[in-house]
């Protein structure tokens, strides 16, 4: 199990890294839908199997073909390559080396926290299905927050509609 | 599930020889060869077959006894061409996007229930995993067109993304009236409580098929299937590939195997999108009024797996059998047709469908129209 796993991980952060230097968009957006169907794959690994089908279904079939149409539809841009001529390494390495490490810090304190799982007891709640569970929370115990999220969407598509109409 | 996952253990100790991703490259070959393949190549030519009966030819006659090792003559040929990427094309894109196509159509086959005793994978979350995987077929007719540097593929590219982003959302709003009355996403467990039977006694869950479960869900399994038709991009919903406006589409460009995967995409995808309408709506494996494990004398579970497996294809190539049968009846609709169909047309008529089946399950608490008619449940 946890090659595949493994592999996974090395599978996402390679396509994240192309899809941060690639010069070319386009490579860059076809990587970014490798690194979600990763992002999937450990979804899958947390026994969150909703979450990695729910993760492809949107952000594969929807938000990289989005990518891709505006890429695409927009005149050269898959021609034009973004690279600064001037090599600015010392600002944004040092920004970066340090939001990495409070980030690691954050998280490291975070699961020091955590109750220790056995193996077995590992094994048994990435076995138990959760999708009864998440259904039953958002329209049970979470029913305000899952509404309010709804009404903004239904807001979003309203103006995405009266932005689009025809004048 | 914690059945399962000792039925996963038990397993390990008879296959434990080989690990986790062994298994997994032995179980995608079984069903690209078993499954995929052949239905893949037979399909190319049942359906030469039955467009020369509707237009009153013989269709393939020459290899083969009736010409039915047509579709093998045609691979070989196919593997015999030149890999051709045209000049100015995206090599790397052009070689990668068919490869889209076929996984996205040849995962799914692993959540199909072909029989009770004969699931590839009976996932927890199998109707989500089938519309997961079939998404990735988009961005491989999309950049498969792009990567060709041709104005007709990358037209035909960009009409079959925005029109397979269009109808899947009245495909999943049809899947939802099944979820909710069987309260699972379990492709096997969806399938089972279909099993009403006139003889023996029924357990509460078990409905006749879902088509037939109130009037809401019969006009889901249609909106199901249409948009089925729209999502493998077959008649009349071929805008991409219009052979009359876009010279060949998508796949202008492609020839050769590249082009063969593609198609074989495409016709696992239609037989996919079969499978769906035949497990969701129309019993799946269920002899209607049936069940050939209630007879009173037990059978083999072998046998029964096979009946299993007839009933399940019979109904699923049924289904395929119309899809080629729209093909020679119905005109191509056009592009602002095809989105107000989808818009104005068929995802109100899904909301109705969703609704519908709600309302109904709150007041009939959960009973199908044949168990009300039956008078128990």
């Amino acid at each position: 199990m946890d090659l595949v796993l493994l592999l996974a991980e090395i599978f996402t952060v390679a396509s994240a890294v192309i899809v941060a230097f690639h010069p070319n968009i386009l490579y860059a957006s076809v990587f970014l839908l490798f690194a979600f169907c990763g992002v999937a794959v450990m979804f899958l690994f947390a026994g969150a199997d909703f979450l990695a089908g729910a993760q492809i279904i949107i952000y594969v079939g929807g938000v990289t073909i989005l990518i891709l149409f505006a890429i695409m539809l927009t005149q050269w841009l898959y021609k034009i390559k973004l690279v600064d001529i001037r090599n600015k390494m010392l600002l944004p390495g040092v920004l970066a080396l340090g939001i990495g490490f409070f980030l690691y810090r954050a998280l490291h304190q975070m699961a020091l926290s955590l109750p220790k799982l056995t193996p077995e007891a590992l094994d048994k709640f990435t076995a138990t299905p959760k999708t009864a569970l998440m259904g039953q929370a958002l329209l049970g115990s979470y029913l305000l927050p899952f509404e309010a999220i709804t009404i903004l969407l239904l807001g979003a598509l309203v103006g995405a509609v009266w932005l689009a109409r025809p004048e | 599930m914690v059945q399962s996952a000792q039925f996963a253990h038990s397993l390990e100790g008879w296959f434990g020889f080989l690990p986790l991703w062994g298994w997994a490259a032995i179980s995608a070959a079984i069903i690209i060869y078993f499954l995929a393949l052949p239905f893949g190549g037979l399909a190319t030519y049942v359906e030469r077959k039955i467009a020369a009966d509707m237009q009153d030819r013989i269709g393939p006659n020459r290899v083969g006894p009736l010409g039915i090792l047509q579709f093998l003559a045609d691979a070989i040929k196919m593997l015999g061409k030149e890999d051709f990427v045209p000049k100015g094309g995206d090599r790397f894109l052009f070689n990668l996007a068919p490869l889209f196509v076929v996984v996205g159509s040849c995962t799914a086959f692993a959540v199909l229930p072909l029989s009770k005793y004969l699931i590839g994978a009976d996932v927890n979350i199998g109707v989500i995993l089938i519309l997961a995987v079939t998404t990735l077929i988009a961005p491989g007719i999309l950049l498969g067109a792009w990567a060709s540097e041709n104005k007709w593929s990358l037209l035909g590219g960009l009409r079959a993304a925005s029109q397979i982003v269009s109808y899947e959302i009245p495909v999943a709003l049809s899947i939802l009236p099944v979820v909710l009355i069987s309260g699972s996403l379990q492709m096997g467990q969806i399938v089972d409580q279909q099993g009403w039977t006139l003889f023996g006694e029924n357990p509460a869950t078990f409905h006749f098929w879902n088509a037939f479960h109130n009037p809401f869900t019969f006009f889901a399994m249609f909106i199901l299937f249409i948009g089925g038709l729209a999502e493998t991009n077959r008649i009349p919903f071929d805008l991409p590939e219009a052979e009359s406006e876009l010279v060949s589409g998508f796949n202008t460009e492609f020839s050769g195997m590249r082009f063969g995967l593609y198609a074989l995409g495409e016709f696992c995808d239609v037989f996919v999108m079969s499978a769906m309408v035949a497990a969701l709506y129309l019993g799946g494996w269920h002899i209607p009024f049936l069940d050939i494990e209630k007879l009173g004398f037990a059978l083999p579970t072998a046998l029964v797996a096979m009946v299993h497996l007839t009933v399940f294809m019979v109904k699923t190539l049924l289904v395929v059998f119309v899809v080629m049968w729209l093909r020679w009846t119905l005109p191509r609709l056009r592009v602002d047709q095809l989105m107000g169909m989808c818009w104005k047309g068929m995802l109100p008529i899904a909301f109705i469908n969703v609704l519908g089946t709600a309302v109904w399950m709150w007041v009939f608490k959960g009973q199908s129209m044949m168990q009300l008619l039956a008078g128990h449940g």
